[in-house]
């Protein structure tokens, strides 16, 4: 058995059943309906490859551009949407390269992207809808048609809507990018219940953005015409939302126009290996540098006297006195950062001002004090002034799709009336003020102790059992219970950890074969959007989740499907793009699916937004507060609400805060505080992680990363990317490990342990051991242990789990379906069992869910575990 | 008639595997094998590490050993500078891939047929960049015409002439695959007289100086 198989909370899985039932996901394509199927975890073992080899793949002859179609979409890889150009021969899709229309990417892609048509074309796809059979888990289903898919669903939702309970319903999403249509779904039947993952994500970033400057959750740092760049915990040169966006800029600003980079990271990225200067601080003590760096900038002077005096929401007085106490000689026993580089770089900085920007990502904000360390940093960018300046930390406007130029189709359906603690949970009050971000997190917690009940789970996108924080006890615990979840139908495009424990499954589209509209952060800071179409068709009966969804609409009796009068997703879409202006096509549909990409020219880039005059329009109808200066006027729906500010006697837009200022000081956060009882003076100050304090020598900190060719869930089925990562073994300091006797290639056994003082289950006891194979590096912190997290898979197919061999026995496949793919079937050369390494560790599985106080984000990087040499 | 040649700045590349990727999907490139691939080297000791990567793929040599060395004259340079390979008359007897000092050739075991990077001679034909060079983020691979003084690579020629080196310069094939950074170092890890072998990638070796040469060789 692999290590897969040696989490001690795990349970043993998998026995496989003879008889009249098929076997393996090869037999799904010639499954006829009523036809029963097993799959389970141990069903791609490539020990048995019954019936005739595999037959050799035969070259494809060389791509004929000239015979290929070419058409534009969006990619989903990752959650940096690149729009993207597909090329299909033949009815295939050979090629997918970065669209030269879209503003942030052109025709540049990531690895990721440029792995699209694997994603299509792999062997182990869904085809048919599936109902289980037998227990739930056992791995037991016989296909359906579509219309039994939909009887049942309907049948279970109108059972929910019947009984007054609309809020029973719920959907759970990875990273769906069908907001417009899901959101419709669950307003039209009256659920506020969509829970998601962003807790797990970006939440304490995007809280920091929100609170600071109010405008965006995510800046889109001006790195082309930049010349200092502070990167507090972004590994942007391999994730990050806008990854290859920003890295494409920086790398022009760094070796085309002199920039420096400084990464701060407990861990040699592969963006702090190449950076001019990496520092590798003590987990969560971010804040603490940049806190440092803010005193040394107020100190010198050197700060931007202009946005400093008024542009933060509190005096000169009281930012000396705020940062006093914050030197560096304070910030350098937090973090083991030099006092003399923090006061060097602060200076750097500065005086590089406004071309410079101070930036995060989840290096700095996945702790229990990551709102706050995010906070001070986006604070140097006050103190510079950088803020919308050339060079500086830039946002546009929005990142949202206009709803001028994309309407939504009326009548929109209200928003929900009831309200439950799964998809807002009270503890965590910052959750959801700006935004729902949710605290994804806690929601099998929560269904566990009856704190919301669902009756009908819909999980699209969602690899939770292996994604999430104890996904492989709770979450699974929580998934298998059938009094917690009845039904729960899971749409997918392979037979993933989620599908497993579904009671229906939903064979989906990929990306690449459906409809959709998109937008990111523009780095040019101007408002644009995408269109995600089909590349080819979705095969054999494969529909996108968002089509289940209309279906089910239209299903749900007239109070539902008034809501749905629209023939299907396209048809949606179509009706959105209705204001795009036509351009060199016939109408806005037309020039959507050409180009791929709105992106108005027009209007101005959001450089010196703050500053910008108000109009006599906007004007019309406003009123002034004189005391503050603040301009409010009734928006349309008549609800007053501030649009500007008087400065200098103008009246100018200024940030979309309450003071209309950049704050330093929330009173928002002073709030919320109130609310929970949290003593809170809404200042970003440093607050230590209380199971990190007096840690005893034997304990290091946990955490965890992706890698440039892999995202956290969907990608480890896609061969050219798995080829090149599919094992992720321990980083350990290389002076640690030399003091603990151990060598790379040695098995240690990591015990984590629940963190004390923190927000969930704050007990310090043990949650589990894994036992994982050593890599000793010169790349880490002394203290600091480092695992990936987007391995570990136990399903996805062969390619996921690192199996060699043929689709597993069956009555056979349809090559006219989805052929087998014969360099899987020979080539796949790291399976375990021709002695390569496998399929890796699934990390999480031990992590402890750790919401992070006020915003509930969960606090990856803060694990405090043991290690022992086995 | 234009004449193909490449430069990579390795300064600016993020080891981002686009170019890896982008090729094996655009050449259908089996398990196993690469045209092109990417080194990584951590060099230092904590806290002072830098890691530097360097893309490789074949060097479209004029002195192409490839090509003297087989046996069936299935290997030949054209005037546009690209070696190509002839899948009809090549027996897969595999001198090439041993005569190669970059690792570029690996035999396809699918089709027993040696092969190798062409820089995506049918996509050149359909006025398309090769794939690596389209996709790179960092805008580190630089190609095009020699013959055409306006082309990325004439012009970045011109602008580093002095700090262009190519890799393994010793063995006198005179690649036409040049190279901006510090790479002496990292050229050992090149494999000679065989494909690029991925379990060089694994962790455990990745970093090192001394994998992918000598270390995880592919039974």
């Amino acid at each position: 058995m692999s290590e897969l198989h040696q989490i001690s909370t795990e349970r043993t899985e998998g026995v496989t059943r003879r008889g009249a039932m098929k076997i393996g996901i090869g037999a799904l394509a010639t499954l006829a309906v009523g036809e029963q199927i097993l799959l389970h975890p141990g069903e791609s073992a490539a020990a048995a490859v019954a019936g005739r080899p595999a037959p050799r793949r035969r070259r494809r002859p060389p791509n004929d551009y000239k015979r290929a179609t070419r058409t534009t979409s969006v990619c989903l890889n990752c959650s940096t949407v690149c729009g993207i150009v597909g090329y299909v021969i033949d009815g295939k899709l050979v090629k997918v390269g970065g669209n030269p229309e879209d503003p942030n990417n052109g025709k540049m892609l990531c690895a990721k992207g440029q792995s699209g048509p694997t994603i299509s074309n792999y062997p182990e796809r869904l085809l048919y809808p599936l109902r289980r059979v037998g227990a739930r888990g056992e791995g037991k289903w016989e296909r359906i048609t579509w219309k039994q898919a939909y009887d049942e669903m309907t049948r279970r939702v109108r059972a929910c809507l019947d009984d007054g309970h609309p809020e029973e319903v719920a959907i759970h999403i990875g990273r769906s990018r069908i907001a417009d249509i899901m959101g419709r779904f669950l307003n039209a039947i009256g659920s506020p219940v969509l829970l998601n993952h962003r807790a797990l994500c970006s939440l304490n970033k995007r809280a920091a953005n929100y609170a600071t400057v109010g405008d965006v959750d995510w800046e889109s740092v001006d790195a082309e015409r930049t010349k200092y760049l502070l990167n507090f915990g972004s590994n942007f040169y391999e994730a990050h939302q806008g990854a290859i966006h920003f890295l494409k800029r920086v790398v022009k600003g760094r070796y085309d126009n002199g920039a420096k980079l400084v990464t701060f990271d407990v861990r040699l990225s592969n963006t702090a290996g190449k950076s001019d200067e990496w520092h590798a601080p003590f987990p969560g003590t971010e804040g603490a540098i940049a806190l440092a760096m803010g005193n040394v900038i107020v100190g010198s002077g050197e700060y931007d006297k202009d946005f400093v005096t008024n542009w933060l929401n509190i005096s000169l007085d009281q930012l000396r006195d705020f940062y006093k106490t914050y030197t560096p000689a304070w910030a350098e026993k937090l973090s083991g950062i030099r006092a003399a580089d923090i006061q060097r770089m602060a200076l750097e900085f500065i005086r590089a001002k406004p071309r410079c920007a101070a930036f995060t990502n989840r290096g700095s904000h996945a702790h229990y004090n990551g709102f706050n360390n995010d906070r001070a940093v986006i604070m140097l960018n006050a103190l510079a002034g950088s803020i919308n300046k050339p060079g500086g930390y830039c946002y546009s406007e929005s990142s949202s799709i206009p709803e001028s130029v994309f309407p939504t189709p009326a009548p929109l359906p209200p928003s929900p009336k009831v309200r439950t603690d799964l998809e807002d949970p009270p503890e965590y009050p910052l959750a959801n003020h700006w935004q729902k971000m949710r605290v994804g997190e806690l929601a099998y917690a929560y269904l566990k102790q009856g704190r919301g009940r669902i009756r009908a789970y819909f999980t699209y996108t969602l690899a939770a059992p292996m994604t999430w924080p104890e996904g492989r006890s709770l979450a699974v615990e929580v998934l298998l219970n059938e009094k917690l979840i009845p039904f729960h139908a899971c749409s997918d495009i392979v037979y993933s950890e989620t599908a497993h424990y579904a009671d229906l499954i939903l064979p989906d589209a990929t990306y690449l074969e459906r409809w959709g509209l998109d937008v990111r952060n523009n780095y040019e800071l101007r408002p644009y959007v995408t269109l995600r179409q089909p590349l080819t068709p979705p095969p054999a009966e494969c529909v996108n989740f968002a089509d289940v969804l209309i279906q089910l609409g239209k299903r749900l009796g007239p109070n539902v499907s008034r809501y749905f009068d629209f023939r299907d997703y396209e048809d949606f879409t179509r009706l959105r793009c209705g204001n795009v202006p036509r351009g060199d096509c016939k109408d806005g549909w037309e020039f959507m699916k050409r180009h791929g990409v709105w992106h108005d020219r027009t209007l101005p880039q959001s450089y010196n937004l703050y500053e910008r005059v108000l109009t006599a329009a906007q004007l019309k109808g406003s009123t002034t507060d004189m005391a503050t200066g603040i301009i409010s006027k009734p928006n349309a729906r008549g609800v007053v609400e501030a649009i500007g500010i008087l400065r200098d006697g103008r009246a100018v837009r200024g940030f979309k805060t309450p003071s209309r200022k950049f704050e330093v000081r929330s009173q928002t956060v002073i709030d919320a505080a109130r609310r929970v009882k949290i003593p809170d003076n809404g200042m970003p100050v440093y607050l230590p992680i209380p199971h990190h304090q007096d840690l005893a020598e034997d304990r290091f900190i946990l955490t965890s990363f992706k890698w440039n060719v892999h995202t956290q869930g969907r990608t480890a089925p896609q061969k050219f990317l798995t080829e090149i990562m599919h094992s992720n073994p321990m980083w350990i300091n290389a002076a640690t490990a030399g003091r603990l006797g151990i060598r790379s290639g040695d098995t240690v056994e990591i015990t984590t342990y629940r963190p004390r003082g923190h927000t969930f289950e704050p007990t310090g006891r043990r949650i589990g051991s894994t036992r994982i194979r050593a890599f000793v590096t010169e790349g880490i912190h002394p203290r600091v242990l480092a695992v990936s997290n987007s391995l570990g898979h136990l399903f996805g197919g062969r390619v996921a789990t690192g199996r060699r061999g043929a689709r597993p026995a069956g009555p056979g496949f349809d090559p006219k379906v989805v052929p087998e793919d014969p360099d899987i079937t020979r080539n796949l050369w790291w399976s375990q069992a021709d002695g390569g390494k496998g399929a890796g560790f699934n990390i999480n599985a031990i992590l402890p869910i750790a919401p992070s106080p006020l915003t509930g984000m969960q606090s990856w990087y803060d694990t405090v575990c043991t290690i022992r040499k086995v | 008639m234009p004449r193909y040649a490449m430069a990579i700045d390795t300064e600016r590349c993020t080891g981002c595997h686009a170019c890896s990727v982008a090729c094996k999907v655009e050449n259908d490139v089996p398990l196993g094998s690469f045209r092109t691939k990417v080194y990584y080297w951590d060099q230092g000791k904590f806290p002072r590490v830098r890691r530097h990567f360097l893309p490789v793929l074949c060097m479209q040599c004029v002195d192409a050993p490839c090509l003297t060395a087989c046996p069936t004259k299935s290997i030949s340079r054209g005037e546009d500078g690209i070696v190509r390979i002839n899948a009809a008359t090549c027996t897969g007897n595999g001198a090439c891939k041993d005569a190669c000092p970059y690792g570029a050739i690996y035999l396809d075991p699918e089709t027993d047929k040696a092969d190798k990077c062409d820089f995506c001679s049918h996509r050149l034909e359909a006025g398309l960049e090769p794939a690596c060079v389209e996709t790179c983020p960092g805008g580190t691979l630089i190609f095009g015409d020699l013959n055409d003084p306006k082309s990325p690579v004439s012009q970045f020629q011109a602008k580093f002439r002095r700090e262009l080196t190519v890799l393994k310069p010793e063995e006198k094939t005179n690649p036409q695959v040049q190279y901006r950074g510090p790479v002496r170092d990292m050229e050992r890890k090149i494999p000679r007289g065989r494909n690029h072998d991925p379990r060089t990638y694994e962790i455990e070796t990745w970093a090192n100086l001394d994998s992918g040469s000598e270390g995880g060789r592919r039974e």
